[in-house]
């Protein structure tokens, strides 16, 4: 039973295929069904062609699904659309999502009218936004003459002048260096703590996820693979990757019997000595780990969980899923 | 939802993008311009011949048939180039993102354009009449409810125009061919009865007889009035039903955003 009332978003068996032509289809989103519960960042993670963006125009009424069924705030999307619309806003393709010609102060005003925004306190806000993303002193110079960086940034400042409770971020950071990267992370941060409005966030970025949001949604092959938050989610694979250094140099045959025991394992020679990285997916694989080593007269000189982001936690997910397949 | 909150919105950035390129809103108007110089001479001999039956004919009313024909040029137009260019740009999936729909957004970019097109065309006709040494009359409280009238049947075109863009995306071809046919529309003589039913024809008639002769609105055959009226708001309906069905196979298919 869905819990309307806290849930900004419930999709639910969410189906997409394409059809071409009579040639063949490609089931773009197949049985898709998660809720976001109001405040939440949530990140959508996929590989290309996963789903994802299909998923969230989808959502937006801008795609047409097969079948499947989108809440917005309680309120049936199919049945209140435009209208629904209010509750909503996206930035879909980064820089494309505006007017070039505009200065990015008449972009903010045309996009923010849209949704009706438009009085002297929304204004305000806007010169607050634009504050946020050092974008003031671009407040009057056309969307062309800007970086790719500050073009991604103005496409995300009006989608937030819409002032619309849940927000769609699809790529914000494709395209953008490190630096840029790592500024709009640091906002949309500083601004779901701040407004406690919703986010969907979809990238190929594991970085901007793992620093953005606080559950993350993985797809792959238009289905959901994993839904979890993201911390719970790190935990997990945190507590089964291990890094153990020897003393002295790596035993004859070690390598090769630990990469026959356990998929993935790596040995390395280090300065201090080998260094093995492991992966261990059962309880007791520690204790077969150990009995290797003691097999081959190892001595241990160092043992620590390696350091996992979200990139190793999404490879595994997917290798996994696709050898499943 | 404020539609007019929307309105000013759309008209504003439609003023702003005429502002920043005004260097191309002023060299298409010249273009149009010595497209009738080069082809006034032949134009009106044809319509007037087609029309009469004698090749002497009235200069008045060729340059009416230019005023009618470069109004319906941008009225059909509008819609279905900003289409092009919304989906180009990349911005066309914001505007469907718009509460009150896609549609109201379509509405006032054809309402804006409209009030912005009265100027150049304004110009441009002064222009004709001063090279050509003809004055018409030229009475707005007559002149604009038949413009728009008359121009129903133009932006159902664009609609349906604007659909098609929307699912096959290069469609510029249809614009060469339109604004043939469109030509074609305004010479039909209307003294045959099927003529009648073609959009324009009627409209660029009552106008003519305004401009030409001198006759007020209200001086005008009811009748014509009316199936103008009736004419033009059929093929807009036509036209509104073809783009919504076009959207809808663009939704289907995924392509709003794509160029």
């Amino acid at each position: 039973m869905l819990d309307i009332t806290r849930n900004a978003l419930a999709v639910e068996s969410l189906t997409k295929t394409f059809r071409d032509g009579g040639r063949g289809s490609v089931k773009a989103v197949d049985n898709v069904a998660f809720q976001v519960e109001q405040g939440e960042v949530v990140g959508l993670l996929g590989p290309n062609g996963a789903g994802k963006t299909t998923t969230i125009k989808c959502i937006l009424g801008l795609m047409r699904p097969d079948s499947g069924h989108v809440t917005v705030f309680g309120e049936d999307a199919q049945t209140n659309y435009p209208r629904i619309l209010s509750k909503m806003s996206a930035v879909l393709e980064g820089s494309r999502n505006l007017y070039w010609r505009l200065t990015v102060w008449e972009n903010i005003l045309f996009f923010s009218a849209l949704h009706g925004v438009a009085s002297p306190a929304d204004k305000r806000y806007f010169d607050h936004l634009l504050k946020l993303f050092s974008l003031e002193d671009k407040r009057n110079v056309e969307v062309r003459k800007l970086s790719q960086g500050m073009k991604q940034k103005t496409s995300v400042v009006c989608a937030l002048a819409r002032r619309a409770p849940l927000v769609f971020l699809d790529e914000p950071t494709l395209g953008l260096d490190v630096e840029t990267s790592l500024e709009l992370r640091s906002v949309l941060r500083e601004l779901s703590c701040e407004e406690g409005r919703t986010f969907v966030v979809s990238s190929h970025d594991m970085a901007v996820i793992q620093d953005v949001c606080q559950r993350v949604i993985i797809m792959s092959e238009g289905r959901i693979v994993v839904d979890d938050n993201v911390s719970h989610l790190m935990d997990l694979f945190r507590t089964r990757c291990y890094r153990i250094v020897l003393r002295g140099p790596a035993p004859e045959g070690l390598e090769k019997r630990l990469v026959h025991e356990f998929v993935g394992s790596s040995v390395a020679e280090g300065e201090q000595g080998a260094e093995i990285k492991v992966n261990l997916s059962e309880d007791e694989d520690i204790y077969r780990l150990m009995d290797i080593l003691r097999g081959v007269d190892g001595v241990i000189d160092e043992i620590s969980h390696e350091e996992i982001d979200m990139e190793k936690v999404y490879l595994e997910v997917v290798r996994k899923e696709r050898s499943f397949q | 939802m404020n539609l007019g909150t929307v309105f000013g919105a759309v008209f504003r950035r439609e003023l702003t993008m005429i502002r920043r390129y005004m260097v191309n809103s002023i060299s298409s108007l010249v273009s149009v311009y010595l497209v009738f110089i080069l082809m006034f001479m032949g134009f009106q001999s044809m319509s007037n011949y087609v029309k009469t039956g004698a090749l002497e004919g009235s200069l008045e009313g060729t340059i009416v048939g230019f005023f009618v024909w470069t109004f319906t040029i941008y009225a059909f137009s509008d819609l279905s180039w900003s289409l092009i260019s919304e989906a180009q740009a990349g911005t066309l999936e914001q505007l469907y993102l718009a509460p009150c729909g896609f549609k109201w957004v379509g509405a006032c970019t054809v309402i804006s354009n409209f009030i912005f097109s009265l100027v150049p065309i304004m110009v441009l006709l002064f222009a004709m009449m001063a090279t050509t040494g003809k004055w018409l009359n030229l009475d707005f409280v007559s002149l604009i409810p038949l413009l728009l009238i008359t121009l129903l049947g133009a932006y159902g075109f664009g609609f349906a125009l604007g659909g098609l863009a929307l699912v096959f995306k290069r469609i510029q071809a249809f614009f060469q061919i339109m604004q043939f046919v469109f030509i074609g529309f305004l010479i039909v003589p209307t003294r045959l009865a099927w003529a009648k039913f073609l959009p324009l024809a009627v409209g660029n008639d009552l106008i003519s007889t305004v401009m030409v002769d001198g006759a007020r609105l209200w001086e005008l055959p009811l009748n014509d009035i009316l199936t103008a009226t009736a004419v033009g708001a059929a093929y807009l309906a036509i036209g509104i039903v073809i783009f919504s069905c076009c959207e809808n196979v663009a939704k289907s298919r995924g392509l709003l955003g794509h160029y």
